[in-house]
């Protein structure tokens, strides 16, 4: 999955993609560069998207990171908590490259 | 016969039939115990072929984004060469709709269509995590079924768990349950309209 969504980035134009294998990797990776917009699944081995959403938060740094949800999960139960950790939008798979697009310009302006 | 022995002599029978029972009974629960032990040692078997399944459609989809990366690639340089040919080439040789020209904008838009047809194809690979998810599910449903009939051989052999080398070994599956292929618009835009209103403030629990 990862490979598709790094694909799809770069199609849509960001060519400055760093990718970790799971939350765990992700927080180490984010201490050590400076990153504008995180991209996370939900289920990761190690780390899942939600401990690492809330990690982040618990960063002042990284208070305000726009953070997209790319996950299977469409439980209202499983968004309302994701939004609650800190999430800023939310794409259901299998999501359409121009749904990617769409939230990150909308995620990036604030919407 | 006085009362006293009779009804000894009931109680006696009585035993005794329900000692048959009993014993039919243990009889029966031994029958059992076989198959019980048999569909135990399968479980991990079909466990094992899930996880085959899984790690071999990775692999394949993994082969074939390989694939289609380079086509992504070739038809990227191939419009880009085709760039570079025009500019190098005499402008007369594109005025009006010379052969040169309609040859160059046919073999452009092929390049273009090819690479978005290869996009397509990446994008339907997306089926692959979500099918490992409900593949992760199913192998998780049948650790659960391995641990109670691990537990149902305990009952008819008390402390088989502890002596017996069969040891239980659950690997960790991160997945949704709820994974579905659901490619219709809905499933977002539903999504869309929570996320909408949980950002305005409104009430969570409507």
């Amino acid at each position: 999955m990862r490979r598709i969504i790094i694909n799809t980035l770069k199609r849509a134009g960001y060519a400055d993609v760093t990718e970790a294998s799971d939350g765990k990797d992700a927080l180490a990776k984010l201490k050590v560069d400076k990153f504008n917009f995180v991209i996370t699944d939900w289920n990761m081995p190690e780390m899942d998207g939600l401990t690492f959403v809330t990690n982040i938060r618990k960063t002042p740094e990284y208070k305000d990171l726009p953070i997209l949800m790319v996950t299977t999960r469409s439980v209202k139960d499983d968004i309302i908590e994701a939004m609650k950790a800190g999430v800023n939008n939310y794409i259901v798979k299998p999501f359409t490259p121009e749904t990617l697009k769409e939230k990150i310009e909308s995620t990036l302006q604030g919407k | 016969m006085s009362q006293q022995q009779t009804t000894a002599l009931d109680i006696h029978s009585e035993l005794k039939e329900l000692t048959v029972s009993i014993q039919e009974m243990v009889k029966s629960f031994r029958h059992l115990q076989s198959p019980i032990e048999e569909s135990r040692m399968r479980v991990p078997e079909a466990t094992s072929q899930l996880e085959k399944i899984t790690k071999q459609t990775e692999e394949a989809t993994h082969r074939v984004l390989d694939m289609v990366e380079e086509i992504t690639n070739d038809a990227a340089d191939m419009v880009q060469d085709l760039k570079v040919l025009r500019k190098a080439l005499p402008a007369t040789y594109f005025k009006n709709r010379s052969k040169v020209r309609d040859t160059f904008e046919r073999i452009q838009l092929k390049a273009e269509r090819g690479q978005d047809r290869a996009f397509a194809i990446m994008d339907a690979l997306q089926f692959q995590d979500i099918t490992s998810q409900q593949m992760d599910h199913a192998a998780h449903l049948l650790d659960e079924v391995e641990t109670k009939l691990h537990s149902v051989m305990g009952l008819f052999t008390p402390g088989e768990g502890e002596k017996s080398d069969y040891v239980l070994v659950h690997k960790k599956r991160v997945y949704d349950p709820n994974a579905s292929f659901n490619v219709s618009p809905e499933a977002q835009s539903d999504v869309d309209s929570l996320v909408s209103s949980l950002k305005n403030g409104d009430d969570e629990d409507d």
